[in-house]
């Protein structure tokens, strides 16, 4: 049996997830088929017998991919089936609704010497929403067979596809890129001597990309030889080294673009033309700025600010705490518990219930709830993509590029994890800014919608603390981008479509994000309870307030302010709750209020937040930006108060 | 399941054993390994409670 398979020409499928291969596959092998995990890795791949034109064939089902350079498990399996299995044809089932997005593929599969026959799928779908392709004049420009099909319903295409296999020629075809790195080409490929399955070429492209397995596979085939080889990809990985992965990401765009140029027609009238043009106001600046103030304002503002930390705080803190849960439980403890210490621990001061549980349940949960609703419905339909776009240019400005968008707008759910995934960007440079900019001016959604609800009680001390964030978030990423060294890479990014997000999807996400962070919040609340209540009954939280009161009266607080900022190291959202009382006690001036949300939103990351910034950045790092960021937000809090009692706007 | 913010597919597989150490009893998002973007993932509890436990039996 196993000659047998080994001696059966191949058919291997191979493409994106979700373009109906599985269809293709279980079409044309019937209900011969095995599925087992691919040598050495836990991925599933299928195989199956099918007969054509009386010549049997092995076919194979790869896992889904995007590109022959692979990223994932699943991915680096399709390449390592291309690799050694030597295919009779590579069937590359694209989606027809979205051949541009796919095509580059295709060109990678041809460009790699492999015999690719191409079937756009799902015809059906695109004709429906009005697009007519040229099977035929792609088929003339690809210079390999291509066959349209509908294998979903109907089998459409499949006796054209079974015809195509039987009848298969492999051909070579060159796309050719631009003319320096096609010289860049030429001189590392023309240094390989060994046989390959991979043209030289491709081989060539995926060395320059740094490819791993690839670079141990040239250099076992090439032995002596292959220090030539990495001299020359080394020299001009080095020359190139700012925009690479974007030339070639860009010719291949290129050459698609010429490709499918009289190939796609679009019927007036059947086509979502809105969602198109949507998408591009959001990219243009003059008036993709503006829409980005208008989900500011309803999305964060509005609905977070003012409905989640002002209507649903006030509700459950000032009614269900402070009117019935409160006075209940208190009453309760002082009259069962006669000891003062336990009685401090339970609803005392800093009690584990008129502190903890409070905060937690009354005053952050509303808060992130709202926010975890906005940032899913944002999410859900498409626009973080093109606010990458939008602030790319901006953020280049600032040592970074629209890559960056992704932790800056975590950040804001949660400053901590944003930080692990500042390790996501391409170079060392871009992780130290992004660090550095999310402990300094990125509030966390809790202590953002606290601020937001405090200060929008004052006039103009919502826009004062705005522009206070955004110049210190600008200022300070252009001055670390001039005194950080390193590498400006570039930022490309394929923009996926617009979507309407659903009810359910938001629901889902948004319980599951509340879930999480009330897992993670209530324990740490507690601890920090406990923490405070024995600094109070020690006598050791005092001298630490004794402390801070010279910077707080420098700042031109009241010394009750100092617990906020204890309490802020904790954890942001714990110092912000702690800025909520002292409001409600009635204890700050608008002048007050807005100086210490400034400090307090630009004041040290938490203990959370430091930690990962030293695991993920190292400890003098850490400790550099600790120390920054530290002097940075009382420095400013001095000159806003300086400023504000001077001028008299408040 | 698809990532939020660039659409490649993400499979379970994918959840990674190591996180920032946040969560309590391991790390319940999925990075994208495209983009980077934090994806998350339903927990069993909550995933029975939205269905009302349909699919007890």
């Amino acid at each position: 049996m196993q000659k047998q398979q080994r001696d059966e020409k191949k058919i291997i499928l191979v493409g994106n997830p979700n373009v109906g291969k599985s269809v293709v596959f279980n079409t044309l092998t019937g209900s011969y088929t095995t599925v087992s995990n691919y040598p050495g890795t836990s991925v599933e791949v299928s195989r199956g017998q099918c007969q054509i034109a009386d010549e049997s064939f092995l076919v194979l089902d790869t896992p889904g991919m995007y590109s022959l350079l692979p990223i994932t498990e699943e991915e680096r399996v399709a390449r390592r089936i291309l690799l050694e299995e030597s295919p009779y044809v590579v069937v590359h089932v694209i989606d027809a609704r979205n051949l541009e997005r796919m095509l580059p593929m295709t060109l990678q599969l041809i460009e790699a010497g492999l015999p690719v026959l191409l079937l756009v799928n799902i015809m059906d779908e695109a004709e429906r929403v009005g697009m007519q392709i040229d099977i035929s004049l792609l088929q003339e420009k690809l210079q390999i067979p291509v066959i349209g099909g509908a294998l979903g319903r109907g089998k459409r295409g499949l006796w054209e596809l079974r015809d195509a296999i039987s009848d298969f020629q492999p051909r070579q075809t060159t796309f050719v890129y631009a003319t320096d790195l096609e010289k860049d080409i030429q001189k590392i490929s023309t240094l390989m001597q060994g046989d390959y399955i991979l043209s030289k070429r491709c081989l060539t492209l995926m060395l320059l990309q740094r490819d791993e397995e690839i670079v141990q596979r040239v250099q076992d085939r090439e032995n002596s030889q292959y220090a030539k080889v990495e001299n020359a990809v080394n020299e001009t990985v080095f020359a190139r080294r700012v925009d690479l992965h974007l030339r070639i990401s860009l010719e291949r765009k290129r050459i698609c673009k010429g490709l499918l140029a009289g190939v796609i027609t679009q019927q007036e009238g059947e086509r979502p033309v809105f969602a198109d043009r949507f998408s591009n106001w959001t990219m243009n600046p003059w008036t993709g700025i503006p829409l980005l103030l208008l989900v500011l304002y309803f999305g964060i503002y509005q609905f977070v600010g003012v409905f989640g930390a002002g209507t649903i705080v006030d509700f459950l803190e000032g009614g269900i705490f402070e009117e019935y849960l409160n006075p209940w439980v208190i009453g309760w403890c002082e009259q069962y518990i006669p000891w003062y210490w336990l009685n401090e621990l339970l609803v005392g001061e800093y009690g584990l219930f008129t502190l903890g549980v409070r905060y937690a349940v009354a005053i952050i949960l509303p808060i992130v709830g709202t926010f975890f609703i906005a940032f899913a419905v944002i999410e859900d339909s498409g626009y973080f993509p093109r606010l990458a776009m939008l602030v790319d240019r901006v953020f280049k400005r600032i040592g970074l590029n629209g890559r960056a968008v992704i932790p800056m707008v975590l950040g804001f759910g949660c400053d901590t994890m944003a930080t692990v995934v500042t390790r996501t960007l391409e170079s060392t440079r871009e992780r130290v800014i992004a660090t550095l900019l999310l402990a300094l001016a990125i509030p966390c959604s809790a202590q953002m919608g606290v601020i937001l609800g405090l200060l929008s009680s004052v006039p103009g001390a919502l826009m004062v603390w705005l522009v206070c964030m955004v110049g210190v978030f600008l200022l300070v990423g252009f001055l670390a981008a001039q005194v950080v060294p390193g590498e400006r890479p570039m930022f490309y990014m394929e923009i996926p479509p617009m979507r309407l997000p659903q009810l359910q999807n938001v629901m889902v996400k948004t319980l599951t994000r509340m879930q999480w962070y009330f897992l993670e919040i209530f324990p740490l609340f507690m601890i920090a309870s406990v923490l405070l209540w024995a600094g109070k009954l020690s006598g050791a939280l005092e001298w630490l307030v004794e402390m801070f009161n010279p910077i707080m009266r420098l700042l031109g607080l009241p010394g009750e302010a100092s617990t906020a900022f204890i309490l802020g190291f904790f954890r942001r959202d714990f110092g912000a709750a702690g800025l909520y009382d002292l409001q409600t006690e009635g204890l700050l001036d608008p002048v007050q209020l807005t100086v210490a949300a400034v400090t307090l939103t630009l004041f040290v990351p938490c203990v959370a937040q430091f930690l990962v910034m030293q695991r993920e950045r190292g400890w003098r790092t850490a400790l550099i930006i600790f120390f920054v960021v530290t002097g940075l937000a009382f420095s400013v809090g001095w000159s806003l108060n300086q400023f504000l009692l001077m001028t008299g706007i408040l | 399941m698809k990532c939020a913010f660039c659409e490649h597919e993400l499979t379970p597989e994918m959840l990674r054993d190591e996180g920032c150490g946040a969560c309590i009893g391991g790390c319940r998002k999925i990075h994208c390994p495209y983009c980077g973007h934090e994806n998350p993932v339903v927990s069993e509890f909550l995933d029975k409670l939205l269905k009302g436990g349909k699919d007890k039996g």
